[in-house]
C-alpha cells in the first residue's frame, strides 16, 4: 500500500491524490526530497522500527515474565519514540512546504533574531514515594501485588527510558537512580516525565489458558484474585490496539501478546525547575484504584534537575587583546589571550597557556551585573574600545579592552552580547557551572544468566574488573595508614580508637590483627601489623576466589565508636550502642547491661546523623544524606512488625505477637506443639518459613 | 543480589559476632532468619531480587544479643561460624545456627547499605 522511494526517501501513498499529482508534473518531486535532517531522522525512524520488531518477536518468544516485562518496555519506547520522529518529521516536512511557498515580506518574522545557546539538561535520583495505606502495608497473607514499572522522559527529540523496578507493597518509593542526560536542550525546554506501569502477576499464565476455563476460573476464585485474573488476561490477545493516531503514514502498530504498560502519572518540567539540589514536583495522576496497574503514589515526584547551558562550559570567544585596568597608566596596555567561558574572561600571557591548565593571569568577571560599551573613537588606535565594568564590593572597577582591527570589535561586542542573551535565558543556571555526573553504566537485569556478579554489583567507574580494583583501593589505603603509623603520624580516624587502645591490649588475642591487608594468598604478601585497637564492624570484601578483609568504620562513625567499652570476659558480650557515655564500667552483669541498653532505646542507634571523618574507609549513614523520603518514615521498623504479626501461624519454632516481645522473646513453645507445627508449617508450599534462632 | 549457577559470588560483608544467651536449657541468639532453597522466594520482604533463596533476617528482637551485636533486620546471612548459607535450605540454616555446644556464632551478612557505604567511600578522594 506504501511505496517508499528509495532514492528521495519520501514516502508517498500509492494511488493518493498527491501521487497522481506528481505523475502528471503538477508538483515537482524535489518539493519533497529530504534535507539532509529529514534522512537523519528517516534513519532513527527505521532503527526505532527494527527495535520494535525485535521487541515484538522478543516477546512472543519469551516465558519468564521478567524477560516480557523488560520486553514490552523497550516496546513502548521504541513506539513513543517513533511517534515523537514521525510528528518531528511532519513538522519539517510542513516547515519546509511553506517556505517554499511565496511569502509576502510582511509575513516574514525578523531575521536577525538571537538564539539563546542550547545546554545540556540532566535528570538524576528520581524519587517516587508511595502512600500505603495501614492494612495493606501490615498483611503479609495472600499473594504480593506487585508492579513494574519504569519512567519515560521526554525532552525535544530525545526520549530516555529508566530501568524497570518492581514495585511491592514493601518498597515506600519508587527510585530510579541513574542520571539521564540530554544534550541540546534550548531555555525553553519541556521535559516531560510519564510513570508507566504494568501489574506483575507471576501465577496466571496469560497466553495458555483459554477464554471459557480463564472466565470460569475468575468466578469460582475469590473477588480479589478474579479480578486480578481477568487483568492479566486483559494484556491477552484481547487488548486494543491503539495507533496513536499521530501521522497518516503511520505504519499500523502491530498487537502484540503479553504485558502491557498504562500511563499511571506524568510531569512536565522545565527551566523554572532547574536547581542544583533536590526538589519536589508534583505528579498527575491517571487512573485509578480499579484498574490492574495502579500504585498508590503519594502524589509528588522528588529529582534533581541540573542544567549546564553552554555558554557556561564551553568557550564561546578567544582572541587575542589588549588590557588595560581603568585608574592605571594610561599606555599600560597588556597583551593577553583572552578567553570567554562561563562569568568570566579569562586572560593568559599565550594561547597554549589555556590548554595547559595553566591559572590565567587574571580573570575579568562578565555576569549579569557587569555592564559593557564601546567607548568613543579613541585618537590612538584604529578601533573602538571596549570598557567592561563590574562592582567589587562598593568600588567600581572598569578594564578597557581593544583590539586589532574594528572587524575584531565588533566580533567581541556581538559575543558578548550573545553571551548576555544567553545568561539572560538561561537565568538560574549561569551563576555557578552545576554539576552533572555521568550515568555510571546501568546494572544489569537481575534474572540474566549472562551476567558475572551475584549480588548487586559496585558500580566503580571505569573499571571491568571488580574485586582487583576494590582490592587495590583498599590495599592503597592500608599502605598509607600502615606508612602512616610507623611514623606515628595517625590518620584522624584513629584519634576514635585512641581512647580505648590502653584497655584493648588484653584483648587482642580474640580478633587477628586488624590490618590484614590482602590475603596470604596476593602476590604483595604484606605483613600482618599488630595494630591493637578496638574491634569495629569490620566491612569485609567476600568473594569466592579471595577473601580480603580490611577494617573500617561501618555506619556510625566517630563519637558513636566510643560505645567500644570492652567488658570483662567473662560477660562475653560486645556493645554496640551508641551510648554517649564513654566510660562505661567494666564490670556489669549482663542484665543490667541489657536493661541499660534497652533503656536508651535501640530505634536511635540506626540515625545516628554522624560526620564521617575525611579521609579514607570510613563511610556516613547512607540515610542522612537521602533526600526526604516518604511519610512512612523507615521502612525497616514497619516491615519487622508486618513479618511477625503475619507469620505467627507459620513459625516453625517460636510463636512472638509484637505485644508479647520483651519477656517472652526468647521463650518456646512445648516440643509437642512444636513439631505439630512444623510439621504443618513445613507441608505447606505457599508459606515462606521464619525460624527463631 | 542473585545467585547464578556457576558464577562467583561477591559482596560487601560485615562480620558480626553473636554471643548466645543462655535461657535455661536453650541457647538463644535472638533473632528470626527466613528464607532457604526449599522456600518461595518470593514472599521474601527484605530481599532486592525475588529469586533470591538466601536466609535473610526477619526479625530481631530488641536487647538481644543479635540487636547488641549488631545484627539489622533485612541483613542476608551469608556464613554462619565458615558454613555457607547462600545454598541452603532453612532447616540447614536453622540448625547451623543453633547447636547445642556452640555458644558464639559469626556470621557474615550483607545488607544494601554495606555497599553505598563503600561506594561513597571509594567515590571520595583519599586521604591527603
Amino acid at each position: 500500500m506504501f511505496c517508499r522511494n528509495q532514492t528521495a526517501r519520501a514516502t508517498v501513498a500509492r494511488g493518493s491524490a498527491l501521487e497522481m499529482e506528481i505523475r502528471r508534473g503538477k508538483f515537482r518531486k524535489s518539493l519533497f526530497t529530504d534535507t539532509s535532517q529529514d534522512s537523519d531522522i528517516q534513519k532513527k525512524i527505521d532503527h526505532e522500527i527494527r527495535m520494535r520488531d525485535g521487541a515484538c518477536k522478543l516477546l512472543a518468544a519469551c516465558s519468564q515474565r521478567d524477560q516480557a516485562l523488560e520486553a514490552a518496555k523497550s516496546l513502548q519506547t521504541c513506539s513513543t519514540r517513533i511517534m515523537a520522529y514521525m510528528s518531528e518529521l511532519q513538522r519539517m516536512k510542513e516547515a519546509q512546504v511553506m517556505q517554499n511557498i511565496p511569502r509576502r515580506s510582511s509575513d516574514v518574522g525578523p531575521m536577525d533574531d538571537r538564539l539563546p545557546c542550547k545546554g545540556k539538561v540532566a535528570i538524576s535520583d528520581l524519587r517516587i514515594p508511595l502512600m500505603w495505606k495501614d492494612t495493606e502495608y501490615f498483611k503479609n497473607k495472600g499473594e504480593l501485588h506487585r508492579c513494574a514499572v519504569f519512567c519515560l522522559l521526554h525532552l525535544g527529540g530525545e526520549i530516555f527510558d529508566t530501568d524497570m523496578v518492581i514495585v511491592d507493597r514493601t518498597l515506600t518509593d519508587i527510585c530510579f537512580d541513574n542520571p539521564i542526560i540530554f544534550s541540546d536542550a534550548g531555555p525553553g525546554f519541556q521535559l516531560h516525565v510519564e510513570l508507566y506501569s504494568c501489574c506483575f502477576e507471576e501465577d496466571y499464565s496469560t497466553g495458555s489458558t483459554p477464554r471459557k476455563l480463564a472466565s470460569k476460573l475468575s468466578s469460582s476464585l475469590g473477588r480479589s484474585a478474579g479480578k486480578k485474573l481477568r487483568a492479566a488476561m486483559e494484556t491477552g490477545p484481547g487488548s486494543p490496539v491503539s495507533n496513536g493516531g499521530a501521522s497518516p503514514l503511520l505504519l499500523p502498530v502491530p498487537s502484540v501478546q503479553g504485558p502491557k504498560y498504562h500511563l499511571l502519572a506524568h510531569t512536565t518540567l522545565s527551566l523554572s525547575h532547574v536547581q542544583d539540589s533536590f526538589r519536589t514536583h508534583d505528579l498527575t495522576i491517571s487512573g485509578n484504584e480499579e484498574c490492574s496497574y495502579w500504585l498508590p503514589l503519594y502524589g509528588s515526584m522528588c529529582c534533581r534537575l541540573a542544567a549546564q547551558p553552554n555558554c557556561m562550559t564551553q568557550r564561546m570567544m578567544s582572541g587575542w587583546l589588549k588590557v588595560r585596568q581603568c585608574g592605571g597608566d594610561p599606555q599600560s596596555w597588556s597583551k593577553v589571550f583572552a578567553v570567554l567561558q562561563g562569568t568570566s574572561l579569562f586572560c593568559y600571557h599565550r594561547q597554549e597557556d589555556v590548554e595547559t591548565n595553566i591559572e590565567p593571569v587574571f580573570t575579568i568577571g562578565i555576569n549579569k551585573e557587569t555592564r559593557i560599551r564601546a567607548s568613543e573613537k579613541d585618537p590612538h588606535s584604529k578601533a573602538q574600545n571596549i570598557c567592561i565594568s563590574n562592582q567589587y564590593g562598593g568600588e567600581e572597577v572598569t578594564h578597557t579592552l581593544t583590539t586589532e582591527s574594528r572587524e575584531d570589535t565588533h566580533r567581541w561586542m556581538e559575543a558578548f552580547w550573545q553571551h548576555f542573551y544567553d545568561m539572560s535565558q538561561w537565568r538560574q543556571c549561569c551563576d555557578d557551572v552545576m554539576k552533572i555526573e555521568l550515568p555510571s553504566p546501568r546494572k544489569p537485569a537481575p534474572i540474566t544468566p549472562k551476567q558475572g556478579s551475584l549480588y548487586h554489583e559496585m558500580v566503580i567507574e571505569s573499571s571491568d574488573d571488580l574485586s582487583s580494583t576494590v582490592s587495590d583501593i583498599l590495599a592503597q589505603r592500608m599502605q598509607e595508614l600502615e606508612l602512616r603509623s610507623q611514623l606515628g603520624t595517625s590518620p584522624t580516624w584513629m584519634s576514635l580508637f585512641e581512647e580505648n587502645l590502653p584497655k584493648s591490649g588484653a584483648f587482642t588475642r580474640q580478633y587477628s590483627p586488624r590490618l590484614s591487608g590482602l590475603s596470604p594468598s596476593s602476590p604483595r604478601g604484606r605483613p600482618r601489623s599488630p595494630l591493637s585497637y578496638q574491634r569495629c564492624p569490620q566491612l569485609g570484601l567476600l568473594s569466592s576466589d579471595a577473601s580480603l578483609t580490611s577494617d573500617s568504620d561501618s555506619h556510625c562513625s566517630s563519637p558513636c565508636s566510643h560505645r567500644y567499652g570492652w567488658p570483662e570476659p567473662s560477660s562475653n558480650l560486645s556493645l554496640l550502642s551508641s551510648s554517649p557515655s564513654r566510660l562505661r564500667p567494666r564490670t556489669l552483669s549482663l542484665d543490667a547491661k541489657l536493661s541499660t541498653l534497652r533503656g536508651k532505646g535501640y530505634g536511635s542507634t540506626l540515625q545516628c546523623p554522624c560526620q564521617p571523618p575525611p579521609s579514607s574507609l570510613l563511610a556516613p549513614l547512607p540515610m542522612s544524606s537521602r533526600p526526604p523520603r516518604s511519610p512512612r518514615g523507615a521502612q525497616t521498623t514497619l516491615s519487622c512488625s508486618s513479618s511477625t504479626s503475619s507469620n505467627s501461624s507459620s513459625n516453625s519454632e517460636g510463636n512472638h505477637s509484637p505485644e508479647s516481645s520483651e519477656g517472652v522473646a526468647f521463650s518456646r513453645p512445648s516440643p509437642v506443639r512444636r513439631s505439630l507445627r512444623n510439621l504443618r508449617a513445613r507441608l505447606d508450599p505457599r508459606n515462606w518459613l521464619q525460624s527463631h534462632v | 543480589m542473585s545467585f547464578v549457577p556457576g558464577q562467583p559470588v561477591t559482596a560487601v560483608v560485615e562480620r558480626i559476632e553473636i554471643q548466645k544467651l543462655s535461657q535455661g536449657p536453650n541457647l538463644v541468639l535472638g533473632f528470626c532468619i527466613g528464607g532457604g532453597i526449599d522456600q518461595d522466594p518470593g514472599q521474601n520482604p527484605f530481599s532486592d531480587d525475588k529469586a533470591d533463596k538466601g536466609i535473610y533476617v526477619t526479625r530481631v528482637s530488641p536487647g538481644g544479643p543479635a540487636d547488641v551485636a549488631g545484627l539489622k533486620i533485612g541483613d542476608k546471612i551469608m556464613q554462619v561460624n565458615g558454613w555457607d548459607m547462600t545454598v541452603v535450605t532453612h532447616d540447614q540454616a536453622r540448625k547451623k545456627l543453633t547447636k547445642k555446644n556452640e555458644h558464639v556464632v559469626r556470621l557474615l551478612v550483607t545488607r544494601k547499605t554495606l555497599e553505598e557505604a563503600v561506594k561513597q567511600s571509594m567515590s571520595r578522594p583519599g586521604p591527603s
